[in-house]
């Protein structure tokens, strides 16, 4: 089987943007082909468009194409739109991957957005009703997660003592790698009392607990490891490993609310694809939509012992220097979640983490995974990458 | 609901199922919800307890189902308000409670009813509350027809 790389890899801003979907989409595919000028559109023979709100949002749909033609690609091989909800864009990576691997495609563009402020800013909180079981838990005003992950945080501070200053300390560490990222939603520190005495958003889940609504796109090229070398003369960043897990989807059925076992399901199987461990990680974009969710994630994710995920944070083992470092780019925290490009922008990162290209390096990373969840923490995405 | 959307640029999205047995295999759900009574389905051949309810057992894949009660009280384990991003059609506080309905079945859900996150405490005693909520203009072949249709959230039982 061949080896599938990424060879580019660009974004548009993201945040509140006066730019429509496809504009967006048009800033991440040019700086992108901008990140390597070797590539050039005639090189990618497919396409895969992760966006998840294109139609509630943009009333867009047969998007692919669409993304193709403002790109100047002709597409030979896969041309389709990849939709979980916030795992969209990793999963986009992961088929491409899988099309190169195979050899049923050589050049692939992932590329993956969202327009999610729209003129009317209600539309975008209503239009969630849709994201999770919209007859039994999208009528119960459940679209958007802070009240779920909320009472996850309460749980998990029942069980293991969790404290609002670890999560807190989370919220700091990702505001602080943010300030490196110019292309990001927020650019800005914040202190400890800042995170603790912002406003609730779902008690006690606080303002910076909490992502922010974003709009913006990103885009990878991936192909084969011979195609590779003649695109980019730096370290090849490979993807050795991937798994999607899930074990339910309504929130009633959605198992231990404080041990994700579907992320621990899709860890083992990354791993063991990789032949890696989770010691061996040196950096990793976690899914961070909250600051619990980093904590459980650090868990569940074998980076720590389970219920030491808010100490791990408290301590500075998710921090540059630590253990592993964890969201070096800012997170969805810093970055924002334009969900169909979340997990672009993180194979972005990772990628130019192994090639010591990174704005804030991690020195001599070799291993760098990606974790998403979507839904009611009910799907979890993990892809690792290795380098030469 | 009309109202909301006079004079803004088209945009809707129905917060509520599809019911009425012209338009749901699962209409009877909504038929006992009118009578106040909490159901599900349940699998005739293995015994597979499913919700929300089905047409096919997802153990077994029969379709040989049958509808069952569950509790209408239950007790309140962790709530929330959500503060930030009401949905429209949602009225404030919207209040959301981990409810323990029987030892095997727990329920997130709105809570409704009262004025203020503080009237909420772990441990306090709910109960199922039907309400109305906008009927369905359908075409069903020539007829136009309006579909009733009931939801539910949870409120103190005092
Ligand atoms: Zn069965």
């Amino acid at each position: 089987m061949k080896d599938a790389c990424v060879v580019a890899g660009g974004q548009s801003k993201w945040g509140y943007r006066d730019a429509t979907l496809i504009e967006l989409f048009q800033e991440a595919g040019k700086a992108c082909f901008e990140d390597n000028p070797h590539i050039k559109p005639a090189d990618i023979d497919g396409i895969l468009v992760a966006s998840a709100c294109s139609e509630r949002l943009s009333r867009q749909t047969h998007l692919a194409p669409m993304v193709a033609e403002y790109l100047g690609i002709k597409t030979s091989s896969v041309c389709a739109r990849v939709e979980l909800l916030c795992g969209s864009g990793s999963s986009a990576i992961i088929l491409a991957a899988g099309m190169i691997k195979s050899g049923l495609s050589n050049t692939i563009m992932v590329i993956g957005g969202e327009k999610l402020f729209t003129p009317q800013r209600w539309e975008t909180f209503y239009s969630q009703l849709g994201s999770v079981d919209h007859d039994w838990d999208g009528a119960q005003g459940l679209g958007l997660p802070p009240s779920l992950l909320s009472i996850v945080f309460q749980r998990h501070a029942a069980l293991y003592g969790t404290t609002e200053e670890q999560l807190a300390a989370i919220s700091v560490k990702n505001r602080r790698n943010g300030l490196n990222n110019p292309k990001g939603q927020f650019r800005k520190e914040i202190t400890l009392q800042d995170a603790m005495t912002a406003k609730p958003v779902a008690a006690p889940l606080k303002l910076y607990d909490c992502c922010p609504i974003t709009d913006g796109a990103a885009a990878v090229i991936l192909t084969s490891g011979e195609a590779a070398k003649d695109f980019t003369d730096k370290p090849l960043v490979k993807i050795i490993g991937t798994a999607q897990a899930t074990e339910s989807n309504s929130i009633s059925n959605r198992g231990n609310w404080t041990t994700w076992n579907a992320l621990k399901t899709a860890a083992s199987r990354a791993y063991s694809k990789a032949g890696i461990t989770a010691d061996d990680v040196d950096v990793a974009q976690t899914h961070d939509c909250f600051t619990i969710s980093e904590v459980i994630e650090y868990e569940d994710l074998g980076f720590c012992e389970k219920g030491e995920g808010g100490i791990f944070a408290e301590k500075g083992l998710s921090d540059f220097g630590g253990k592993v470092a964890v969201n070096t780019d800012g997170g969805l925290l810093s970055c924002g979640h334009p969900f169909g490009g979340t997990g672009i922008r993180q194979a972005i990162e990772i990628a130019k983490q192994l090639k010591g290209d990174a704005n804030h390096q991690v020195e001599g990373a070799k291993y760098g995974l990606t974790h998403n969840f979507s839904g009611a923490i009910v799907a979890h995405t993990i892809l690792i990458y290795g380098r030469d | 609901m009309e109202n909301q959307f006079n004079n803004l640029y088209s945009v809707i999205l129905d917060t509520y199922p599809m019911e009425g047995k012209q338009l749901t295999k699962i209409w009877k759900f909504f038929e006992y919800l009118k009578e106040g009574r909490l159901t599900t389905t349940k699998c005739i051949k293995c015994g597979k307890v499913s919700y929300p309810p089905r047409i096919l057992c997802p153990e077994c894949l029969s379709e040989e189902l049958e509808w069952i009660d569950l509790p209408t009280k239950g007790t309140v384990e962790y709530f929330t308000e959500l503060k930030a991003g009401v949905p429209v059609g949602f009225e404030k506080p919207l209040i959301h409670a981990y409810i323990k309905l029987s030892d095997s079945f727990d329920i997130l859900s709105k809570i409704v009813g009262i004025k203020s996150i503080d009237d909420i405490h772990r441990g306090d005693k709910v109960k199922l509350k039907v309400f109305d909520v906008p009927p369905i203009p359908a075409e069903i072949g020539r007829d136009k027809i309006s579909i009733d249709r009931v939801y539910f959230a949870f409120e103190l039982d005092n």
